[in-house]
């Protein structure tokens, strides 16, 4: 009972930063952009923020600061696949590889700083005792509950707005539209600097309200989990919340038994989350193509390739 | 005719010529490798020391260039791997992880010593190209079966070796004898005969060898010339009557075959024990060294040796100079991406608007 109180407190903070990232995401491809980038912009993110709190500032401001670094590299990608047209496949490998590249050379010299973060409801509220619901409350913060709002409130702009409308039509049939009036490649550009936001701020929830500290290596494949969970949610921000919840209460599964000290092989164990997302994605496959996927995801657009 | 907000209009080049690709990949080159010097003298490298250290210490001397040779031995494996799945537009990402099935592979046969010693290394490499085959396997399957993106599983797929490899270090694999999680070390049996250059081994022949052998299949025979149809469209490769899924199979495997080979490699050529790393990141190596030779085998030699140089200079620039081994992940990624945004001017010609003349002057 222990066991499951003190797991079931600490999900929320394992589900935020996928969340997050999914949500980014997921409106980067309804637009028709496949950002693999994701890892790499989460973990610039991640270390802009532990940076900037590390200067002095603010807790708040060093997640905003994680989120507008990552953004200002997903505009290198938005402009190498949207106006250059560049394979998103591999532009996204390359974003991947200059997140991490940056993060590894910039923040060497700041790797096991702590530094105190933003603070849980414990800290916020003088939360006391260790009745049931105190655990469960006092371990979340005020953006573990902004996370799942963000997320029905880009399902409402994705699915109830004549701007949600429009992007779902580039991603799945820019030609038309082009024809009706849009704007294909600003429209997609501003999908990918919204992705690169949300991964940051992904990113920057891990050092700014979990960890406390920069880590190399610390997303841990994180960013692609986010990738897979946009699939598992068949592209849709409401579904990303339940699937973020599934993977995060995997990931917060492991140091919880860590922390119990239970017999079994921890390096076995730590495959969980990976396991896991690969079997969900084996799963979802399983039920069946034609998933949400938007039908032009990955394809350049060329306005005299009209089918 | 504008083209979104850029007002200008595209149009597809039919053909590209001759030179223009390779202007316009030098120019991408170029630009990246300036983005990447300009990083690492923000880094603290000082300017003129670049030149010495990428090109005097990595091939004019003995020592550097025996170095380079060294670390170019996986990465000509790995880059192949990385080739021959690209040809058909399958991404193996994960091809550290198949390095490390290989090396698990490689080290059940060294440290239990199985099959007489004369085989005992022949064995050992054919096992790690099995057990990189083996683990790409479950990627292929769910690509070809399933229509899973193979991006996402075959790097999932290489956290999972490497948690396995971590599980048998710090469990039955340790070496009792050390304080540190590695195994024993390798009977000599197991390793590779050193050529005594540096830490040039043996090896690098077997590299070169697979090396020839693949570009023999792959640009002269059948196999080769379907692959290029099958990358070129699977659909209308498909309805020609090619065998598609065949190919797919032999060309994944193979892909995470060479990749586990390079596993074994690296253990029966250099570190000689199995331990938390192999010497140093394959995953962006592989694909800068395939994309970079578009795929073709022997070119793919070329680039693993120019990228075993970027390897053989980081090293110096780390001890010298304190920058990060990331710096190599990062300098990858920018010459990517350079060369990726570089394709934009052979695939595409740029016609501006024309503009209203200004008359009366």
């Amino acid at each position: 009972m222990i066991f499951l109180l003190g797991w079931l407190a600490i999900v929320p903070t394992y589900t935020t930063p996928l969340l997050l990232a999914s949500i980014g995401l997921i409106l980067c491809e309804r637009a028709g952009v496949l950002n693999l980038g994701a890892e790499g912009l989460m973990a610039l993110g991640a270390m802009t923020a532990a940076i900037t709190i590390l200067a002095g500032y603010s807790p708040i401001v060093g997640f905003l600061a994680g989120g507008l670094a990552a953004m200002a590299l997903s505009l290198v990608f938005g402009l190498a696949v949207v106006v250059f047209r560049a394979e998103q496949t591999l532009a996204g490998l390359a974003t991947v590889a200059i997140g991490l590249g940056l993060t590894g050379t910039i923040g060497r010299p700041f790797v096991q700083k702590t530094f105190s973060g933003l603070p849980d409801f414990y800290a916020l509220f003088g939360l006391r005792g260790a009745e049931a619901w105190v655990r469960l409350v006092g371990h979340q913060d005020a953006i573990t509950l902004l996370a799942p709002v963000a997320a029905l409130a880009a399902w409402w702009w994705l699915y109830r707005t004549r701007p949600g409308l429009k992007l779902r039509a580039v991603g799945e049939n820019p030609a038309a539209a082009d024809i009706a009036g849009t704007d294909v490649q600003k429209t997609q550009l501003g999908a990918v600097l919204f992705s690169g936001l949300l991964c940051g701020l992904g990113g920057a929830y891990l050092t700014v309200a979990v960890s406390h500290v920069w880590v190399e290596n610390m997303i841990a494949a994180r960013g692609w989990i986010a990738i897979a969970l946009v699939i598992f949610a068949r592209w849709s921000p409401a579904r990303a919340i339940l699937g973020a919840v599934v993977f995060g209460s995997a990931d917060a599964l492991v140091p919880r038994l860590q922390a119990i000290g239970a017999d079994v092989p921890v390096y076995l164990m730590m495959m969980l989350p990976y396991a896991l997302t690969l079997l969900v994605l084996f799963l979802t496959a399983l039920r069946g193509r034609g998933s949400g996927e938007p039908q032009a995801l990955g394809a350049t657009y060329l306005r005299q390739d009209k089918q | 005719m504008s083209n979104g907000f850029l007002s200008a209009t595209l149009l597809r080049r039919q053909h590209a010529g001759r030179l223009r690709p390779v202007l316009s990949n030098l120019a991408g080159l170029a630009f990246g490798i300036t983005v990447s010097s300009a990083i690492l003298i923000a880094a603290g490298v000082p300017a003129d020391a670049l030149i010495d250290e990428f090109l005097v210490a990595t091939f004019l001397t003995s020592d550097g260039l025996a170095q380079t040779v060294t670390a170019a031995g996986p990465l000509i494996l790995v880059g192949l791997a990385s080739a021959i799945a690209m040809r058909i537009r399958f991404w193996n990402i994960g091809v550290e992880g198949q390095m490390w099935a290989g090396a698990i592979a490689a080290t059940f046969v060294a440290i239990h010593q199985v099959g007489p010693e004369a085989t005992r290394l022949p064995l050992g490499l054919v096992l790690a190209f099995a057990g990189g085959a083996l683990w790409i396997w479950p990627m292929l399957v769910m690509k070809v079966r399933f229509g899973i993106n193979e991006v996402i599983t075959t790097l999932l797929s290489g956290n999972l070796a490497f948690l396995l490899v971590q599980h048998l270090l710090f469990g039955v694999w340790r070496d009792p004898a050390s304080s540190f999680p590695i195994s024993i070390e390798f009977p000599p049996a197991s390793q590779f005969a050193m050529l005594g250059w540096g830490q040039v081994h043996t090896g690098i022949i077997l590299c070169l060898a697979v090396a020839v052998v693949a570009w023999l299949l792959m640009e002269f025979s059948t196999l080769g010339y379907f692959a290029t149809a099958i990358g070129f469209s699977r659909k209308v490769a498909a309805e020609t009557g090619l065998p598609v899924r065949r190919i797919t199979t032999a060309l994944v495997l193979a892909s995470g075959g060479l990749a586990g080979l390079a596993g074994g490699l690296v253990l029966s050529g250099t570190q000689h024990r199995l331990s938390q790393t192999l010497s140093g990141g394959y995953l962006f190596s592989a694909i800068v060294a395939a994309y970079l030779a578009r795929s073709n085998p022997l070119g793919v030699v070329v680039t693993a040796v120019a990228l075993a140089a970027v390897y053989t200079a980081s090293d110096v620039l780390k001890v010298f100079y304190s920058v990060s081994e990331a710096v190599i992940v990062l300098v990858q990624g920018v010459v990517l991406m350079s060369i990726l945004v570089a394709q934009f001017f052979t695939q595409f010609s740029i016609h501006l608007p024309d503009r209203p003349k200004q008359r009366g002057r």
